[in-house]
């Protein structure tokens, strides 16, 4: 005999979000997608699941291993069911909307699902919000997804925001100069993701040195971008590093009380990105709120940048909702005033049967206040 | 309508200007004291005296506490945030493999070896080529299992939390991975380090995030220590 299921029981990784929670989530989306509608960015939404070719193609394949995968019965072909939603947008950019000018701007709101959570991150399935900016690979574009991300959490409350800058193709640009094998370069990048100065030193030689001084410039934006000035780096590593100053000066210069640090050997969760890329931290808030950066739609196709905001981090990072006010409407409140009462703005309870004391009931069911006898009396 | 106790936000940290150093206990605490002497951090007295229960005690500046925890416990410590920097071995590190967990200074105190150890009468019969399956005792199943994988061998772990080296002499399973330093207590049980899987030193850690967003004051920390092992 096995004992059936606690019915409360959920797979891991999965929740039920209650009131006030989810309504407060979904108010904190909405505020985010109208901010980025204010910036011209027209709302795109993609389908749950896709055929699993064109989900984890190009840049999907970063999440191939995070995809869950079924059957379709009717065409019986495998699909994914998303772990990402900037895939689905660079795809309806690349196909539907090839013919739109560029630049093209999209955002976007859904939830995602994933194999596996992390010890940190245990959710399995959270939203994502975000926005795509499609066209011409400039610095102008990067600076204004950073800009973009900042106003948006800034405007739905997040505090003491921390913006990272990371230039992923950087290290690969100089271990390809050096003429490092595979092997090493990998060993290498693994050493620098955990910022290990140790490691890279024992790596010997010119690189060791080199990448050593890289890592050492990881830190504020401004005093970064000195530590990197005056490295002697290769001709496209020296590029990438020049696209990063480039994009910190616009940044800068349109916000220059947002906090900024550069780490330019940053690669982790950077697997399709192909220049400037940025992590969004806040003060006292575990993991990331965010990222975004530049990739290639279809891997090789058109220049895009964006960025995508984990909702799960984001709310943890919001304080509580304030609980709102309710107003008792007892049994037998004329429907007229009910009407005019929400009309001035009151959440109001209707009362469904005759309940004795109207406070004691407003009460017992969590709200502010009664109408009784035609008067809004708070009943705490 | 329904108004929900509000759930308490177990996502935020500590939202204050403190900072959090977590230090292992145990020998490596010992080595450590110089070295944080050196780095300007006097903690108060009761931080060495082992026989003390406290887990938190404070010092010399006032927003620097230090807590004293399991070896192992530092690490996820630091990788949650619940404390922003901290003292943990590389084999710790290598076991966990937290991504929020950064190790920029190598402190070289805490010297030993991760390594494979078996009983001195199998050394001379044992071929690893023909290894398909090995079981071995460990403290450590993530890396032994990698370590193996690595070379086309299955490893089962028996995950104990110390005195690995009874394992083989009562017959649990042959094979042991463990840390050595000076390889006194492998002889003693009548075992032979066979293969090195890692050198071990003590690392300064940092929580990804927390050296993010507070760079000035993390990054000052980062330097002292490494100021004080360049004294060293």
């Amino acid at each position: 005999m096995t004992r059936s299921l606690n019915k409360a029981l959920l797979p891991a990784g999965l929740r039920d979000v209650l009131p006030p929670n989810a309504s407060h989530e979904a108010a904190v989306v909405d505020r985010l997608l109208a901010g980025f509608a204010s910036h011209g960015y027209g709302r795109v939404k993609p389908p749950l699941i896709e055929f699993e070719e064109s989900l984890l193609s190009g840049a999907g394949a970063a999440t191939a291993s995070q995809t869950f995968r079924l059957m379709d019965p009717v065409s019986q072909r495998m699909m994914g069911l998303r772990a990402d939603i900037t895939v689905q947008v660079a795809r309806i950019a690349t196909t539907r909307l090839k013919g739109a000018p560029r630049p093209l701007r999209l955002s976007y709101a859904g939830e995602v699902l994933r194999v596996s959570g992390s010890q940190l991150r245990p959710e399995r399935q959270f939203g994502q919000v975000g926005i795509e900016l499609i066209g011409p690979a400039v610095p102008a574009a990067d600076a204004e997804a950073v800009l973009l991300a900042a106003e948006a959490l800034s405007a739905v409350g997040i505090e003491s925001l921390s913006i990272d800058l990371n230039a992923p193709s950087l290290v690969p640009a100089l271990c390809a100069e050096l003429k490092l094998g595979a092997e090493a370069a990998e060993d290498l990048r693994m050493a620098l993701d955990r910022k290990d100065a140790a490691q890279v030193a024992a790596a010997g030689g010119d690189t060791a040195r080199l990448l050593g001084a890289l890592l050492a410039t990881a830190g504020p934006a401004r005093r970064s971008l000195e530590a990197l000035d005056k490295l002697d780096l290769p001709e496209k590593a020296a590029a990438e590093a020049g696209c990063l100053a480039r994009v910190v000066d616009l940044v800068l210069a349109a916000a220059p009380e947002l906090k900024l640090t550069i780490d330019p050997v940053e690669s982790r969760g950077f697997e399709y990105h192909t220049g400037v890329g940025f992590t969004l931290f806040a003060l006292g808030v575990r993991g990331e709120l965010g990222r975004g950066g530049r990739y290639r739609t279809d891997g090789q196709g058109e220049p895009a940048t964006g960025f995508t905001l984990f909702m799960d981090t984001v709310m943890r990072a919001l304080p509580e909702p304030e609980p709102g006010r309710a107003l008792f409407l007892p049994w037998g409140t004329p429907a007229d005033d009910g009407r005019r009462l929400r009309a001035e703005g009151w959440v109001t309870v209707s009362g469904l049967e005759e309940a004795g004391d109207p406070s004691a009931e407003a009460r017992r069911i969590g709200c502010t206040h009664a109408y009784i006898a035609g008067a809004i009396t708070p009943v705490e | 309508m329904l108004i929900m106790p509000v759930i308490s936000g177990e996502g935020a940290l500590r939202n204050d200007d403190n900072l959090v150093l977590a230090l292992p206990r145990g020998r490596i605490l010992d080595e450590l004291m110089p070295l944080l002497s050196r780095a300007g951090i006097e903690p108060e007295p009761a931080l060495s005296d082992s026989d003390s229960r406290r887990l938190s005690f404070s010092t010399n500046h006032p927003e620097l506490t230090l807590i004293r925890v399991r070896s192992f416990d530092v690490a996820t410590f630091v990788a949650f945030g619940a404390a922003e920097l901290g003292v943990a071995g590389n084999d710790v590190l290598m076991e966990f493999d937290y991504p929020e967990i950064y190790a920029p200074l190598d402190l070289k105190v805490g010297r030993c070896r991760l390594a494979v150890a078996e009983p001195r009468e199998m050394v001379a019969g044992d071929d690893p080529a023909r290894w398909s399956h090995v079981r071995v005792a460990t403290k450590y199943p993530k890396i032994t299992r990698r370590y193996f994988a690595a070379r086309g061998v299955q490893a089962e772990c028996i995950t104990l939390s110390g005195a690995m080296e009874l394992a083989p002499s009562l017959g649990l399973c042959r094979r042991i991975v463990d840390l050595v330093a000076t390889g006194k207590t492998l002889e003693a049980n009548g075992l032979v380090e066979v293969e090195r899987i890692a050198e071990v030193s003590a690392r300064l850690v940092v929580n990804r995030a927390a050296l993010k967003t507070r760079p000035d004051e993390v990054g000052a920390w980062i330097e002292r220590f490494r100021e004080a092992v360049d004294a060293a």
